[in-house]
């Protein structure tokens, strides 16, 4: 391929974007679709993995006290706790304390819950040393009188994990699927293309023109509504990443700290997803040009 | 030159297009293929330009074995050659300029040599002034001859013409006959395959009639376009008034020496 036709060929392409818009923008609504419900899922499955990590990492533990336990008893059992030689540190956290932070996030719910009303028990916030040593240490804080229960986060962690898995299949089969109804409509669209020029295809041909010339135009095109598409999905969902984050925040706490900020992933999704989309359309105009050359595209003189 | 010995050419439906022909057509000849329809002439050119390939046999086309030929190197095959389609295959959304200079686009020619080519090759088949106009601004035979230039902008050795008087008037298919006269004259070689009888016998030259897949018929006809077939390269009574080269180098380069010598 001569460097002089490079520049031919690329223009070649899009002019046959514009020449066939109302199909390039029905194939550019369809992928960007596609792309945002592929982007999404990979995404859910992401933070999911990430809270699961980070509940992994975290070596606080809360322990309920038994409701109606008075707050000198309550504190008297501080350094009981403290004996336990796994425990790092142990902070006292009234029910006071408790309902406060339930008012801050969840508002008026819990207004008329004060005093007597209050559905908290006092509790402590401890930190482990060897985070290995979890289950004995729970068993020795649980055989303390005036314990009610301790925080299990393993429950937690392991039922994120099985969401995590489930969002994981879920993902990669919305993934699969997506991407080959991507690629149909993508050398469909090349195809329709590829039949309005066919005439140019013949000449071209019969003038000697390599296989490699004939298709570039077509790459150029399939490539470009790729590019397009997957610049507008992902603008999509850096836009309504947070609003989506705050809202799942509000309903599941856990959410609001331990997933990631749109900052961590506007430039690695909008790589990946413009990447995807070029690539998509790389292998679906070459599908269908290489299809085509092989069966009419062959026809010179008919 | 065209070599053809003992081919024949079965299509997968069964159908035996050709039977065991042979035939040698040399550089510079100016060659008729008729036939009825159906008889095997269309088969004839696909197995030249490599469209299709010869059951049994061996085919060499200007130097290239085409029982033998790579997939890669057919491109290679054509640009040796020019085709003329009997429904023109212009492309409507370009004008006469760009039809012609496609071709030449198609094969990797630069933006500069393309423009001087075209200008040049639009002006040997009448159509200099016309380089703006949209084909269907054009009659029947003035778009035949885009066709015709675009056939010829590569410089072809050979100019295959699939029935190129088929879509037009009986004048301008006799405009469109002496121009293919005086492209061969100039040492290129042409072939036309016809249905129209009186154009055959108005213009002559190698007369190769197939029928029913075979070679009926390889006769000359003299006339005063080819009035011996043993001397194609003579000159012609062709009644157009300025003769130009199909290549365009050597005028150029004579140009140059001009241009250096008024400097001097």
């Amino acid at each position: 391929m001569k460097l002089s036709s490079m520049g031919y060929l690329i223009k070649e392409g899009f002019k046959n974007i514009w020449n066939n818009r109302m199909m390039s923008l029905a194939s550019v609504v369809v992928l960007v679709s596609c792309l945002i419900i592929t982007g999404a899922a990979s995404l859910i499955s992401l933070n999911v993995s990430t809270l699961i990590s980070k509940i992994g990492d975290d070596n606080e533990l809360t322990i309920y006290l038994e409701y109606g336990l008075s707050d000198i008893d309550s504190i008297k059992l501080g350094p009981e706790i403290k004996k336990i030689q796994n425990i790092e540190s142990c902070t006292y956290y009234s029910r006071e304390e408790a309902i406060k932070e339930y008012k801050k996030t969840l508002g008026n719910i819990y207004e008329s819950m004060q005093g007597d009303g209050n559905p908290f028990g006092n509790a402590y916030k401890v930190q482990l040393k060897d985070l290995a040593k979890y289950k004995d240490t729970v068993k020795q804080i649980k055989q303390i009188s005036g314990v009610e229960t301790v925080s299990d986060r393993s429950d937690i962690a392991s039922k994120l994990t099985k969401l995590n898995y489930f969002v994981t299949l879920v993902g990669s089969w919305v993934v699969l699927i997506l991407g080959i109804v991507t690629l149909f409509i993508i050398s469909n669209t090349i195809k329709m293309t590829m039949y309005s020029r066919r005439y140019e295809i013949s000449i071209m041909k019969s003038v000697g023109a390599t296989n490699a010339f004939v298709r570039i135009p077509f790459i150029i095109e399939a490539m470009m509504i790729g590019l397009i598409s997957g610049l507008l999905a992902s603008g999509v969902i850096i836009a309504i990443y947070n609003p989506v984050r705050d809202a799942a925040s509000g309903v599941v706490r856990l959410i609001g700290n331990s997933t990631l900020s749109v900052e961590k992933i506007w430039l690695p999704t909008l790589l990946l997803m413009s990447g995807v989309g070029v690539l998509i359309g790389i292998v679906g105009g070459f599908i269908s040009i290489s299809k085509y050359l092989k069966k009419e595209g062959g026809e010179i003189l008919g | 030159m065209i070599h053809l010995e003992n081919v024949s050419k079965v299509y997968p439906n069964g159908t035996e297009a050709l039977k065991n022909i042979s035939i040698d057509i040399e550089n510079g000849e100016f060659v008729f293929i008729v036939g009825s329809s159906g008889a095997g002439k269309s088969t004839f050119l696909k197995l030249l330009i490599h469209e299709e390939k010869a059951t049994f046999g061996n085919i060499m086309v200007n130097g290239h074995n085409l029982m033998k030929i790579k997939k890669r190197r057919v491109p290679y095959l054509r640009r040796t050659m020019g085709i003329v389609f009997q429904d023109f295959r212009l492309i409507e959304k370009m004008n006469v300029y760009d039809n012609v200079a496609f071709a030449m686009r198609a094969v990797g020619t630069p933006e500069k040599d393309i423009k001087k080519r075209v200008k040049y090759v639009l002006g040997l088949v009448g159509l200099k002034g016309k380089e703006k106009r949209r084909p269907s601004e054009l009659s029947g035979g003035e778009q035949q001859r885009v066709s015709l230039a675009r056939a010829l902008v590569n410089r072809p050795e050979m100019i295959i013409a699939d029935e190129p008087t088929g879509n037009i008037d009986p004048e301008r298919s006799f405009e469109i006959m002496k121009m293919l006269v005086e492209i061969n004259n100039r040492g290129t070689t042409v072939i036309i395959v016809t249905h129209e009888h009186d154009l055959v016998q108005e213009f002559g030259g190698r007369i190769i009639r197939i029928d029913d897949g075979e070679i009926a018929e390889d006769r000359y006809v003299s006339t005063k376009y080819h009035k011996s077939a043993l001397r194609i390269d003579e000159d012609t009574d062709s009644d157009d008034g300025e003769k130009l080269p199909i290549d365009d180098t050597a005028e150029t380069a004579e140009n140059q020496e001009q241009k250096e010598a008024v400097g001097k």
